[in-house]
């Protein structure tokens, strides 16, 4: 067996075998809770990476995107009966919609405007989950009381669900890792690197840039969903500008454009206030005085992008490896 | 933690093993889910504050053989957090009841989890219409704006007021205090001119105000907190707009007074709760609480401090056969409770029933009036 297909094995094993039996083990619904947490926050992260890591485009909304999923699945589940199988890529497909609404007169803004706008595309989002009351509920927030029921399997056992929820984040986490370590992802690196050389060499910049933040707003929409239907109500608050920073922090301090890094870097920042609740009121100046220090001593964050590439090109990337007599030629 | 798959399963084999441990009988526990930090930090500690003064005062009175213990955790006001604590209460098997959270977004997703488990939860501000509905498990100690808005209503009528201009926050409860007063307001013949939600922090409230003194309403009827509550009295003031200002109880706080100054002159509102009050009850409290304090306590404290005392006072009921189950039905039965903010009476539903009493901005004073 090689050595990527081990770790690959061992990561499956980790998330399907290994997490399920501890949390068996211990049998307390809060670290079902914080594992299910975790994972949403990992997959939010992983499709921010995809925009900010990869494409290096400074998105503020985020959390935006989040909500539209959640609000369509939840709007869809408790209002129209349409359950989580269907719910569920229809919150993705949402929120990839109205990304893509907003992405076309955005996308050919550059830099700090680019994310001004984003900032904006969020508000604009948040304003309308609270002020449009005949849609969303305003304030009020949406119950929903269906549990998770995939292809007509009642799912509400704490074990079940988090099975659901690892499976779709797997999966999801398993698209982007292909997605920002292929020849696509190169191309979106090389937006970052320089947008007017990549455009030279005949990559379609604006088009490249809409594709990445489609894909990345159809995961946050995923991710809404999961959030909707494992928490069973949601309003307005939770997807407030807070929560696209909270996230953004994760890429940052995981890693800019490495993905095992920003996974890092989601786990630390939803384990670590958890795991200080115990030193009482001080905890967030401790998680803040981490992340400074994490930003301070490790710029390139916690897992960096080139050790990131390399480990990437090592172990997952059967395409870079040189075949014999030839050279490498990277990932396809 | 580093652990194998085999130890992971000999701990689940300990763990079916163990026989679930019986309520210890050297504690009772409650949980108390707040914000300690945070936005909301300041009304978080302010309840932990009333907490702790009811809690000191009833394990000293010697009700109980055994004290009892609350155990506080910090939400943040972020619905994740509070979704965590409340699994984290519910695994813990010695915790038989919760109170909190603060905003009825946390409340309302942590309730999810009560719901589930069969645990009772008592919020002292959760003000969210549906949050009482969600199950049997859930209470609040916070007047519903219906009851506010009634009262407010058939006193505007008893003036001879019939135009009349609504301004609350845009929030759940701010949508709460427009249905719960327009309602009763329309079926007595009233009418309600202008209505407008604003977003909770806004700065400059002359747009407001210069729209609805165009209807030329006889009063205006407002759902705000003290901070927007006071700036809103103030471009009010500045305006010159004559119109008197209705409220409830959530503006029944002395830093409205402080930040607004004379423009809070002549409010008119609803409270439960008024510290110069000479009832033995809320002076008990108010002596307590200036101990710590150099400002007296407004309603949240108070209705913190009731939600505690009927939490305790349901627990000394069911004691010793002290479960989950039968500290929520004692205090579902909860009936004429004596607390500061007046007598509580629980409906079917999990809403408090409570007088209400009217009061207005007097000399730099909120004062009970007739």
């Amino acid at each position: 067996m090689s050595k990527s297909l081990l770790i690959k094995l061992g990561l499956l094993v980790l998330a399907f075998i290994l997490i399920p039996a501890l949390l068996m083990g211990f049998d307390k619904g809060y670290y079902y809770q914080i594992a299910t947490i975790a994972a949403i926050f990992m997959l939010l992260a992983a499709s921010l990476h995809l925009v900010t890591g990869v494409a290096g485009l400074l998105h503020l909304g985020h959390a935006a995107l989040y909500g539209v999923g959640a609000y369509v699945a939840a709007i869809l589940g408790a209002n129209h009966g349409i359950g989580f199988t269907l719910g569920l890529p229809l919150a993705g497909l949402s929120a990839a919609a109205i990304a893509f609404l907003v992405a076309l007169p955005t996308m050919r803004l550059m830099s700090i405007y680019f994310a001004v706008a984003t900032l904006g595309i969020g508000q604009m989002l948040y304003l309308v989950f609270l002020n449009w009351v005949g849609l969303t509920n305003g304030p009020n927030g949406v119950m929903l009381f269906s549990g998770i029921n995939l292809f007509g399997l009642e799912i509400d056992s704490d074990l079940g669900i988090y099975y659901v929820v690892a499976g779709v984040v797997a999966v999801s986490i398993l698209v982007l890792n292909r997605l920002s370590h292929s020849y696509y992802g190169n191309a979106l690196r090389s937006l970052r690197e320089d947008d007017q050389c990549a455009s030279a060499m005949g990559i379609n910049v604006t088009v490249m840039k809409i594709q990445a933040f489609v894909i990345s707003a159809f995961f946050a929409g995923i991710a809404g969903a999961l959030w909707a239907y494992t928490t069973g109500y949601i309003s307005p608050n939770d997807f407030h500008f807070s929560q696209s920073i909270l996230i953004l922090t994760m890429v940052v301090v995981g890693g800019l454009g490495s993905l095992p890094g920003v996974l890092i870097g989601a786990l630390l920042l939803i384990l670590l206030p958890e795991a200080l609740r115990s030193v009482g009121d001080i905890r967030n100046i401790i998680v803040g005085v981490l992340m400074f220090s994490a930003i301070l001593f490790l710029p390139k964050g916690l897992f960096g992008e080139v050790s990131a590439l390399n480990f990437a090109r090592r172990v997952l990337g059967q395409g870079w490896a040189a075949q014999k007599g030839e050279k490498g030629i990277g990932w396809k | 933690m580093k652990l194998t798959r085999r130890t992971a399963l000999l701990l689940a084999a300990a763990t079916a093993l163990t026989p679930v441990a019986a309520f210890a009988q050297d504690s009772v526990k409650l949980g108390y889910q707040l914000p300690l930090t945070g936005n909301t930090a300041q009304y978080g500690q302010d309840f932990k504050d009333a907490a702790e003064i009811a809690l000191t005062k009833f394990n000293a009175s010697g009700a109980l053989p055994v004290p009892v213990e609350i155990i506080y955790e910090d939400s943040r006001s972020d619905a994740k957090e509070g979704v965590t604590i409340a699994r984290k209460f519910v695994d813990d098997k010695e915790i038989v009841g919760v109170l909190g959270d603060f905003t009825s977004t946390v409340s309302m997703a942590a309730a999810q989890v009560y719901k589930k488990a069969g645990m009772v939860q008592l919020s002292q501000t959760a003000s969210h219409p549906d949050f009482a509905k969600i199950s049997k498990w859930q209470f609040r100690n916070i007047t519903t704006q219906d009851q506010e808005g009634a009262v407010n209503a058939q006193w505007m009528m008893d003036k001879g007021i019939k135009k009349v201009a609504v301004i609350a926050e845009q929030t759940d409860w701010g949508q709460s205090v427009a249905k719960g007063f327009v309602e009763p307001f329309e079926a007595a013949g009233g009418e309600v001119v202008y209505t407008e939600f604003f977003n909770r922090g806004l700065a400059d409230f002359r747009s407001i105000i210069t729209k609805l003194e165009d209807q030329a309403p006889d009063a205006v009827y407002t759902g705000f907190f003290y901070e927007d509550g006071a700036q809103f009295l103030k471009q009010m003031a500045q305006l010159d707009a004559a119109i008197p200002v209705y409220s409830t109880s959530a503006a029944y706080n002395d830093q409205l007074i402080e930040l607004a100054g004379d423009a809070a002159e002549g409010l008119l509102l609803t409270a439960t709760f008024l510290p110069t009050r000479m009832d033995a009850n809320v002076q008990e409290f108010v002596t307590e609480w200036d101990k710590t304090h150099d400002h007296a306590p407004g309603q949240f404290p108070a209705q913190a401090y009731d939600a505690v005392n009927i939490m305790l006072a349901a627990v000394v009921k069911a004691y010793p056969d002290l479960t989950r189950d039968s500290l929520r039905d004692a205090v579902a039965a909860t009936t004429d409770f004596p607390g500061v903010t007046g007598n509580t009476t629980f409906d079917e539903n999990g809403e408090p029933l409570k007088e209400l009493t009217k009061a207005s901005v007097v000399g730099g004073m909120f004062v009970e009036v007739e």
